[in-house]
């Protein structure tokens, strides 16, 4: 048998030290400009799961910074985006190492509702300005609302919340079935859309819950096809929605039982460009449309880019990019007093493509309007987000709750 | 009744797919005891050729055969450099470089494919859906369970009636017997990890139209491979076909019966199996000389 001659320890240890070498010496320098540069981290997820979310939010607060010369209120804003790879650890981490290693004068970013809830004690301490770009758990407008962090996206609650009292007026009053991925997201999701709707009146049948990546619908969806209920509200998100949804078409459930969702079950970008077709008719309630008013001439914007339509991550980032922006200019880019920061951010409401964000000073989060959209055929022949209803300023309950 | 004959066809779709990626992980482990995680890997890759082969417009039952041929070509590159020289290094070794191999695939292929979910245009032929007693089942679905089970009794045939198969039963038993007939093992061994790749790659053209195809997939898949042929019993075929079935069905009866907890009952059932047989299902019969 011929035996190639094995690297030997010491030559490739010799050989990654000197590659290693040369690593900062080729590196470029650093930014070198006017004002003093303002350094912006940006937490999301460019591996695991949440990749193409991640990928779009970073593309979203890349537009707004490209948009604005990369510099806001005269200082040169420094953009550096870490993977969280939607782990929690992986993500305290990363915090620790902008806060820390990287001294970023404000954090951004976070997908997974996980990671925010793993983070928020670790920049409450740091006493650094946070903003949670698309981290929605309920839980963070409530017992884990800390006064450094600030929300500029929903709560699951305004989503599930504002889908129950659609589904009672519009959908129906009895034959409800729901199903979720069975996680934090899903089971809120679910649970604030069957609260509402019971407390409207309604009745919901069956509870069905699958398990975060779950490859093949087929059983759930025959046991559907068994119940026969009048619609279904439904949380997945990422590939579990672009699964289920294809599976319900072909097992022929598609059109004839009205789907309504959270608004990542139809995410345009991510979800209703990859199913196409499998996606006409559905409901969602979401704080993002590409066809609401305010977000017209993003969504050109995004698209002659991206060549895809806005989804609410890619959104979500342009929108964290508009409020640092109104942040840091309504105080003239001095960021060394942390309070007058937050006062002049809750003093009046920010213009963003979401729609007007005005934030809720017990909690820092946001003051949304909710879209109700119905995914219809749009001028190309492309299903797009149709917004057909809004729910103006849906407030989260907070602290109270 | 038509429910529970339609949930067992879906359960049965599902073991096909797992029967397909454990075959190709199982022969090269039980042939070669060369412990490749790049199996994942090549599944995604034969689903991204699927996905683009369906989505070109050309004719769709060719997607099947490129994607085994895409895989197959990347399983030679690979066994040329680096795994021949790590058959002989320890299953920790093998693991580490296989392993590392497939995380920069899938960077690689998420550079190359896109971080996006994407699924196939399914052929007009094999969209519709058949009745069961009133309940629906995908056409799609039974094209699955069907040419699989027309893979899996070729790859039997080859294994079991043919000389070729001979050939490499013999170089599972004793290696250098077969190489004082003056055989190459070195070739069968490349062989074998090429079709066993392209066997990876042509499940994952198959299982695209169910599980679409983005970057995590491959990993997903691994995992669900590894768990059918250790559960099956290292280097059986009969032990993949019966735990791929025995997985593929318990995991979608629980599905209907404890949705929750559905993961968990199943790798729980697994998990006690392999407790109880730690040889696997099918035990290899080891003569002790």
């Amino acid at each position: 048998m011929i035996e190639m001659r094995p690297l030997s320890r010491r030559r490739f240890i010799s050989a990654a030290g000197a590659a290693a070498l040369v690593g900062p010496v080729a590196a470029p320098s650093l930014v070198r400009a006017a004002g003093k540069p303002l350094r912006i981290g940006m937490v999301t997820s460019l591996s695991g799961p949440f990749t193409g979310l991640g990928e779009s939010m970073r593309a979203g607060i890349q537009m707004l910074l490209a948009e604005n010369g990369n510099a806001f209120a005269g200082r040169p804003v420094e953009l550096i985006v870490e993977d969280d790879q939607a782990k929690p650890d992986e993500g305290v981490r990363k915090f620790r190492k902008l806060l820390g290693q990287d001294n970023v004068d404000i954090v951004s970013g976070v997908i997974s509702s996980a990671v925010a809830l793993a983070i928020r004690d670790v920049v409450t301490e740091a006493k650094a300005l946070t903003f949670i770009s698309a981290g929605s758990a309920n839980d963070l407008a409530r017992k884990a609302a800390s006064p450094f962090v600030f929300r500029p996206t929903k709560t699951n609650w305004m989503l599930g919340h504002t889908a129950g009292l659609w589904a009672y007026e519009k959908l129906g009053k009895t034959g409800c079935l729901t199903i979720g991925a069975d996680y934090a997201a899903g089971r809120e999701y679910i649970g604030d859309f069957v609260a509402t709707y019971q407390q409207q009146g309604g009745k919901v049948g069956k509870q069905l819950w699958a398990p975060l990546g779950t490859t093949d619908f087929g059983p759930l969806l025959t046991t559907i096809a068994a119940e026969r209920p009048e619609f279904i509200y439904s949380f997945f998100a990422g590939s579990d929605a672009v699964r289920f949804l294809r599976q319900m078409r072909d097992y022929r459930l598609h059109g004839k039982v009205k789907l309504i969702g959270g608004g990542a079950l139809f995410d345009q970008e991510d979800v209703v460009s990859a199913v196409k077709e499998a996606a006409l008719g559905g409901l969602n309630t979401c704080n993002q449309s590409p066809t609401a008013p305010s977000s017209a001439a993003f969504t050109k914007a995004y698209q002659a880019a991206r060549k895809v339509m806005p989804g609410e991550m890619g959104t979500a980032g342009y929108v964290t990019g508009q409020v640092i922006k109104a942040a840091v200019e309504r105080v003239e880019g001095d960021l060394s007093n942390k309070d007058k920061v937050k006062e002049a951010l809750l003093a009046k409401e920010v213009e963003t493509v979401f729609g007007p964000m005005p934030f809720d000073p017990r909690n820092n989060q946001a003051i949304l309007d909710i879209y109700v959209n119905e995914v219809k055929e749009g001028p190309d022949g492309v299903p797009v987000n149709q917004v057909i209803h809004t729910y103006k300023g849906v407030r989260d309950p907070g602290p109270a709750a | 009744m038509g429910f529970y004959a339609v949930q067992s066809l879906n359960a049965l779709s599902f073991s096909m797919l797992l029967l397909l990626t454990g075959l190709g992980l199982s022969v090269v482990l039980n042939l070669m005891n060369f412990v490749n995680l790049t199996h994942g890997s090549f599944f995604l890759l034969g689903a991204y050729i699927g996905i683009y082969w369906l989505a070109s417009g050309a004719p769709w039952w060719l997607a099947f055969p490129i994607a085994f041929a895409a895989a197959g070509l990347a399983g030679l590159l690979l066994e040329r450099f680096p795994f021949r020289q790590f058959y002989a290094r320890t299953h920790l070794m093998q693991v580490l470089l296989t392993y590392g191999l497939s995380v920069i695939f899938a960077d690689l292929m998420r550079w190359g494919f896109g971080a996006q979910i994407i699924s196939p245009e399914i052929p007009e032929l094999l969209r519709g859906v058949v009745f069961i007693l009133d309940m629906p089942f995908p056409v799609y679905r039974l094209f699955i369970i069907g040419f699989g089970a027309f893979l899996a009794l070729a790859l039997w045939l080859v294994i079991d009636r043919t000389i070729w198969g001979a050939v490499v039963r013999a170089c599972v038993v004793d290696r250098g017997f077969v190489e004082t007939l003056g055989l190459d093992t070195r070739r069968i061994f490349t062989a074998v990890l090429v079709v066993s790749a392209g066997l990876g790659g042509i499940a994952g053209a198959l299982g695209a139209g169910i599980l679409s195809a983005y970057p995590g997939l491959d990993e997903e898949v691994l995992i669900l491979a590894l768990i059918v042929v250790v559960v099956g019993g290292l280097g059986t075929f009969r032990g993949t076909v019966l735990s791929s079935l025995l997985l593929g069905f318990v995991m979608t009866f629980a599905k209907v019966w404890i949705p929750e907890f559905s993961n968990v009952v199943a790798l729980i059932l697994m998990a006690a199996l392999l407790v109880a047989l730690p040889e696997g299902l099918v035990a290899q019969k080891v003569r002790q000389v």
